[in-house]
């Protein structure tokens, strides 16, 4: 089944969107070319929808995740949220689009602060969001930590990351991006450093936070076949270009674009039939 | 004869909280000029495998026994500068991050050429360049970038430098360590047909170890499971991806997600890390076996053979025969 409709508007879109990166100039004044991370790229994403981003390294898919948390800015384009324009937000309204979108990065190793406790993790997004009454946010944050498996919550509440395996840290993360219930989340390559057997249960309580909050997904991979099990429609993305938009089916079954052919060429794949 | 024969082999790290057995009493034996993969997931005892055939390992960790036979000698007894003259030149090693093994300073064929004068201090000039080039149409690098610096190269072009730097002394056995796992598709996809050509040209005997079965599928003929640092089940690749017979295998295969098989995928339940403590010998998948029987409780896993290639580890044959009725 498929959370994609034609019909529906978007929750959040890119018109246009260009991002290019002026590399600091050397020690010895060596002028170097802009890098031109996105090339006019409109992309737009409905409510409920889990969105594939899929591409090589360098194709423009994580600088494409960034710009729409706005954790950078776009060179040029316009970014809505539910028709609202994101582009120049400040103070008081920038801080409500930060509770609404969230991420979730790559190393679970590495975004974690290791003098922090899980529960001092995810209660941050609360403390700044002023939700003030200890003991509710001290409930909620173990409602969370249930939400994403870590059970029982109160056990995982007072340890700390280097106490937890790579999968764990993975589900403490999404914890923290989704504690504050936000529309729309960007995993970018959530799976890529963990085992096979653990990605495709992160895949499931992905999955599974959609479906219990209508939470909005954009998840970035190089892996073809784990965005078409876990995404409604992928796109793929090609050296700053979007080169193809489709339900992930359809991206597989009758690719249109060649680099998108050469992608499915090259997943590595072993014939195994469990019969 | 095996090129490479391992013995009943443990390998333990001695950490603030006791011995940690890393690698529980494996054997295996690899043919000249074979291609083995090992497979299994973080932490089942793979790389240290790896880095015990290099003579590599830290300093906290101990061969607890068993024996690895090699070209005649037991490398287990080896001092370092025994090593010395084994690593690079008869058994070499291709590291994970390629980015990170090569030194940022030095052009590439200089480091090339230091790891042959190195095992041969009395190469001719003109012999070295004739077996730099060689080595770099092996591994298809255009001659004119030979003496570049690594930071001109891509990642895929500096992975290729690291197989070519491996090759640089003719060794029997090459150890792959994970050799594209920080690469995306497509270069992964050239990096791995490029490595298995060469290998079967050369005839060298080779131990590719990775995390990602479809990756060790795609160069090895031989494949071993690993889980918790025990060889779980072992056999050819057809015999190991077709017909799977012990439990573990079944579950990583089955969580394995590729373009044609989404719809059958298992999500597997496995909430214990393996227990790297447990007394030797024990089955250590027992606690997230689905499978598990009241022979499996208190019984030793032995090896349970199917074919003359293929075995499982199991306490229980009716486990492993179980599956073979199924399919």
């Amino acid at each position: 089944m498929t959370h994609y409709d034609p019909e529906k508007g978007p929750l959040i879109d890119m018109k246009g969107v260009t991002k290019e990166y002026n590399p600091r100039k050397g020690l010895f004044g060596g002028r170097q070319k802009k890098v031109l991370a996105l090339n006019a790229i409109d992309l737009s994403i409905q409510k409920g929808e889990i969105f594939g981003l899929v591409g090589q390294s360098g194709s423009g898919k994580t600088t494409a995740g960034r710009l729409l948390v706005k954790l950078e800015a776009p060179t040029r384009g316009k970014i809505r949220l539910k028709g609202e324009l994101v582009n120049d937000l400040y103070g008081d309204a920038l801080k409500t689009f930060r509770s609404k979108v969230q991420m979730i990065f790559q190393d679970p190793y590495q975004s974690l602060n290791p003098h922090l406790s899980i529960a001092e993790t995810i209660l941050e997004p609360l403390v700044v969001q002023g939700v003030e009454d200890r003991d509710s946010r001290r409930e909620k944050v173990i409602q969370t930590l249930e939400t994403v498996g870590l059970l029982p919550g109160e056990s995982f509440y007072d340890r700390y990351p280097h106490q937890l395996s790579g999968g764990q840290r993975q589900r403490v993360a999404i914890a923290r991006a989704i504690v504050l219930e936000p529309e729309f989340v960007v995993a970018d390559e959530p799976t890529s450093m963990l085992d096979a057997t653990i990605a495709i249960q992160l895949f499931k309580l992905i999955t599974h936070i959609r479906d219990t909050f209508g939470m909005t997904f954009l998840f970035i991979t190089h892996n073809l076949a784990a965005a078409k099990y876990l995404c409604d429609r992928v796109a793929v993305i090609h050296e700053g270009h979007i080169v193809e938009v489709n339900t992930a089916e359809k991206i597989i079954k009758s690719p249109e674009h060649p680099y998108t052919k050469k992608l499915i060429e090259v997943q590595p794949g072993f014939r195994y039939s469990r019969r | 004869m095996a090129l490479l024969s391992v013995k009943d082999l443990s390998i333990g790290y001695e950490t603030r909280n006791g011995m940690v057995k890393a690698v529980d009493n494996i054997s295996f034996d690899l043919g000249k000029g074979r291609p083995m993969g090992f497979v299994g997931e973080s932490g089942c005892g793979k790389t240290t495998i790896g880095m015990t055939l290099m003579g590599l390992l830290p300093d906290n960790a101990r061969i607890l026994g068993g024996r690895i036979a090699f070209d005649g000698r037991d490398l287990v007894t080896l001092t370092e500068d025994q090593w010395r003259s084994v690593r690079g030149k008869d058994i070499a090693m291709i590291f994970q991050a390629a980015m990170n093994a090569l030194n940022p300073v030095y052009r590439v064929d200089d480091q090339i050429k230091e790891a042959i004068v190195t095992h041969q201090p009395d190469i001719s000039d003109e012999e070295l360049d004739q077996r730099i080039m060689e080595l770099f149409d092996l591994v298809e690098i255009p001659g004119d970038r030979i003496h570049n610096y690594p930071h001109e190269y891509s990642g895929g072009m500096k992975q290729r430098v690291i197989i070519a730097m491996a090759l640089a002394c003719r060794p029997q056995l090459i150890i792959a360590d994970e050799p594209t796992t920080a690469l995306d598709v497509i270069v992964q996809d050239q990096i791995l047909k490029g490595l298995k050509a060469i290998q079967r040209r050369l005839e060298t005997g080779l131990i590719f170890i990775s995390h990602d079965i479809a990756v060790v599928a795609s160069v090895c003929e031989d494949i071993c499971v690993m889980y918790g640092g025990q060889i779980v089940e072992m056999g050819t690749k057809h015999e190991v991806f077709s017909c799977p017979r012990h439990p573990y295998t079944r579950t990583l295969l089955g969580s394995y997600l590729s373009l044609d098989n989404d719809g059958e995928v298992s999500i597997p339940d496995m909430r214990e890390s393996p227990d790297l403590k447990m007394e030797s010998g024990s089955c250590r998948f027992s606690p997230n076996c689905k499978a598990c029987s009241n022979v499996c409780r208190d019984g030793i896993p032995k090896w349970i053979d199917i074919s003359s290639t293929h075995k499982a580890l199991c306490c229980d044959e009716g486990i492993i025969g179980k599956f073979h009725d199924a399919l």
